[in-house]
């Protein structure tokens, strides 16, 4: 007997308490047989689904994964169906980049009446998972084409122009008391200044890479009282962000921009924004790039070209190499919740060792807590010791926002966020 | 008269060692920028020149990032243990290992035996080989001059390399083990390896360990930990930092007990069961992260807990370091 003759794929159903799972009631009292190879798990709500959870249900084994809840405009809790496709859409591209199966995730309105429907589709669902046979693809390693890394044009140390308007600038804060701190670049890294004589040790050159908005979040700076803050204008886009996170409030923080001439960091070659506009000052003159502007190449559009299980064996190569030092969560402005997900312990949601399935894990945590969040400074993957490109699921997530949604993080601070929004017209195609 | 060997001899040999089963690594290039000390595929993957050192350290083939110390499973109220395999380790060979890497192994000797034999670990020592390439080179980060180390030092090392130019290197082989690999395989010569002074000294380590003993409540550490960022780059790629956390790795993981690092940089390296942590703060992590390299543990086992490879201000991404805060105790 060959070996698909005998596979009964297992189904994870996550399904919502007041629609899908009264549906699944209903097709059990009406006496209606469906495979037995659905495990249900029953939740409040969709909204309330962690994108963890379908991770996880790959991870112990699952061969396919069911979300279920409410038809549009019927959710128990108002609008937590909306919400949850907002989300899948979003979930949906990051897991479409790791090279994730999308034939084997599926997402359906199931109302309490609809027990036939319930029947329908996972009798469905079954025969597509048997005939796709195990997941045996899940974080395999394997070949790939190799995804050109992104090109630095770090070039030898440059003074730029306008070095001395910023030191007479922040002296200026700091003597006046306006600020009692400036977080800025010094010779050989950021530097915080708090007395008017060491504006001095403040620079302005093409190697002020790091995006000095990360020092917002940290306890021992918020305690030296009111910053000024040295931004590129890529940079001050996260302030935008954290405003309307509630985050900051705007008035407590002096941003110092800099009008930038590119600091030979992949982004530059592509970069926009030359001229600081969310900062209270604006200094100096913006030039061209670094010299020489090459781009780097497509590495989004390399990496989409491969088929899926390509896919995955490229970031399973990746993540091999994370050690899970944490260098990018920590450098991202965005990255602020005092106890990140993947030090919760009890119970431990994401497994902490750098282990595949962990680092898998914690990655696409990392990334979709990012959706629609990230404003692309590229932090974590010029931190990475491992050198993972990890900017390239954010810039994932990125595209997805802009597709589906017309929106870009950091640039219009009046524009509702991708999460924590919907509207009524957001895609279904993908619903069942 | 001195033994030395081609590097195409060595890639020939390497290419040996894996066909009989060995694990053999060194520096590979991983991709533009990036070289790390990774297991060959074949001779040819070893990088000899054109890099000041890998990105990582050696001690992951001797303390993985993530080891299963047992199995277990759960049937009801009864938790049944598996032991994990007490077989021998694969014989492994580290070759092109830098000096500042080599001498961190007898370091990290010291804690996995004092108290405890970590036999996990002193398996996967006994099984390896360290053959180190003394270095030519130096970068502005590079300090073994001031932690009592040279770019020659034979700390830790089986056999030595040391490039003779042309492609040839000369081989001395200081332990048995290192006579074992190279026995018969090289050629006489009467060329000398030798390698140029390595950086100047640019600290005075005596000096720092005085400073962190005396200042514990100082505010230095405040004003120098302020851009600290509190990942664990530092000590994930320092040869020496050999912290580490168990955790009981859940189904999804395979039910396991698993030993994997951890960093003093982290906040939750200290956070007690209560949610008391008596290093609440970046700069109390700083100053332990200091004061155990050049005080805590030299008191107890004499060596400094630094070879100043420099890994840690490479791959800070701020830029922060042993080297600098040593800089600026020693000159302030």
């Amino acid at each position: 007997m060959s070996e698909t003759s005998t596979f009964e794929p297992k189904i994870v159903a996550y399904v919502c308490n007041w629609c899908t799972y009264l549906g699944a009631d209903l097709a059990g009292t009406t006496r209606l047989e469906y495979p037995p190879n659905v495990r249900i798990v029953r939740l409040p709500c969709t909204g309330r689904i962690d994108f963890n959870l379908i991770v996880k249900a790959f991870e112990i084994g699952a061969d396919a994964v069911l979300v279920s809840g409410c038809h549009p405009g019927d959710c128990h809790y108002t609008a937590g169906n909306y919400h949850a496709r907002r989300r899948w859409i979003l979930f949906r591209e990051l897991l479409d980049t790791l090279g994730f199966d999308l034939r084997r995730i599926h997402f359906t309105w199931i109302s309490a009446a609809e027990g036939r429907k319930w029947q329908q589709v996972v009798t469905n669902i079954t025969e597509e998972t048997r005939a796709l046979g195990p997941y045996t693809d899940l974080y395999a390693a394997g070949t790939f084409k190799d995804v050109p890394s992104p090109v630095n044009n770090r070039n030898g140390l440059r003074s730029f122009a306008a070095q001395n308007d910023l030191r007479e600038h922040c002296r200026k804060l700091l003597a006046e008391n306006a600020v009692k701190v400036v977080i800025g670049y010094g010779v050989s890294g950021p530097i915080v200044v708090t007395k008017p004589e060491d504006a001095d040790r403040l620079v302005w050159n093409n190697h002020c890479y790091a995006n000095l908005t990360a020092y917002l979040k940290r306890k021992e700076i918020k305690a030296l009282g009111k910053p000024a803050i040295v931004v590129k204008p890529c940079d001050e886009k996260s302030l935008v962000v954290l405003e309307k996170e509630s985050q900051l409030e705007r008035q407590d923080i002096y941003a110092v921009g800099m009008a930038c001439e590119g600091v030979g960091e992949p982004k530059c070659a592509t970069c926009q924004a030359r001229t600081p506009r969310f900062a209270d000052v604006s200094l100096g003159q913006p030039a061209g790039p670094e010299p020489p502007p090459s781009p780097s190449p497509n590495r989004f559009a390399t990496l989409m070209a491969m088929p899926p299980a390509q896919r995955m064996a490229f970031w399973t190569s990746e993540f091999e190499r994370c050690v899970k030092c944490y260098a990018c969560r920590q450098v991202c402005p965005m990255c602020y919740c005092e106890r990140c997900i993947v030090d919760r312990n009890r119970p431990i949601e994401i497994d902490p060792a750098p282990s595949t399935k962990g680092n898998f894990a914690w990655q696409i945590a990392r990334a979709f807590h990012l959706a629609g969040r990230c404003i692309g400074c590229g932090e974590c993957s010029r931190a990475c010791p491992a050198g993972i490109d990890l900017a390239l699921l954010n810039v994932s997530l990125h595209i997805a926002a802009q597709k589906n949604f017309v929106f870009e993080a950091g640039i219009d601070p009046k524009a509702d966020e991708v999460i924590g929004s919907y509207a009524l017209q957001d895609k279904e195609d993908f619903i069942r | 008269m001195s033994e030395s060997i081609s590097q195409a001899g060595l890639r020939t040999l390497a290419a040996e060692w894996l066909a009989a089963g060995k694990t053999v690594a060194g520096p590979v290039r991983i991709k533009p920028g990036l070289v790390q000390y990774r297991a060959l595929r074949s001779g040819d993957d070893l990088l000899f020149e054109g890099v000041q050192r890998p990105s990582n350290s050696i001690k992951e083939f001797l303390f993985p990032k993530a080891e299963k110390l047992y199995g277990y499973r759960v049937q009801g109220n009864s938790i049944e243990l598996i032991e994990s395999d007490t077989q021998e380790r694969v014989e492994t060979i580290l070759i092109a290992a830098r000096p500042c890497d080599a001498a961190a192994l007898p370091i990290l000797d010291h804690v996995f035996n004092w108290d405890f034999k970590d036999e996990m670990y002193n398996r996967r020592r006994a099984a390896t080989t360290v053959v180190t390439l003394a270095c030519s080179t130096h970068d502005e980060s590079c300090f073994c001059t001031s932690v009592g180390l040279g770019p020659a030092s034979e700390r830790g090392s089986d056999a030595m390399l040391f490039d003779l130019g042309g492609g040839r290197c000369e081989v001395r082989c200081l332990t048995d083990k290192g006579r074992a690999l190279f026995s018969g395989k090289t050629e006489k010569s009467d060329q000398i390896g030798n390698v140029p002074p390595g950086p100047e000294k640019k600290f005075d380590s005596k000096k720092i360990r005085t400073f962190v003993t005396d200042h514990f409540e100082d505010p230095f550490w405040q004003e120098h930990s302020l851009t600290c960022m509190g990942c664990g780059t530092c000590a994930f790629t320092c040869p020496t930092c050999h912290c580490f956390d168990i955790l009981d790795a859940g189904p999804a993981a395979g039910n396991a007990r698993v030993r994997s690092w951890d960093s003093c940089q982290f906040a939750t390296f200290t956070v007690h069961a209560s949610g008391h942590n008596p290093r609440s703060a970046q700069h109390a992590r700083q100053r332990q992260r200091i004061l155990h390299k050049f005080a805590i543990y030299p008191e107890k086992f004499g060596d400094i807990l630094c070879t100043g490879c420099g890994n840690c201000t490479r791959n800070c991404p701020i830029g922060l370091g042993v080297l600098s805060v040593a800089i600026e105790i020693d000159h302030g």
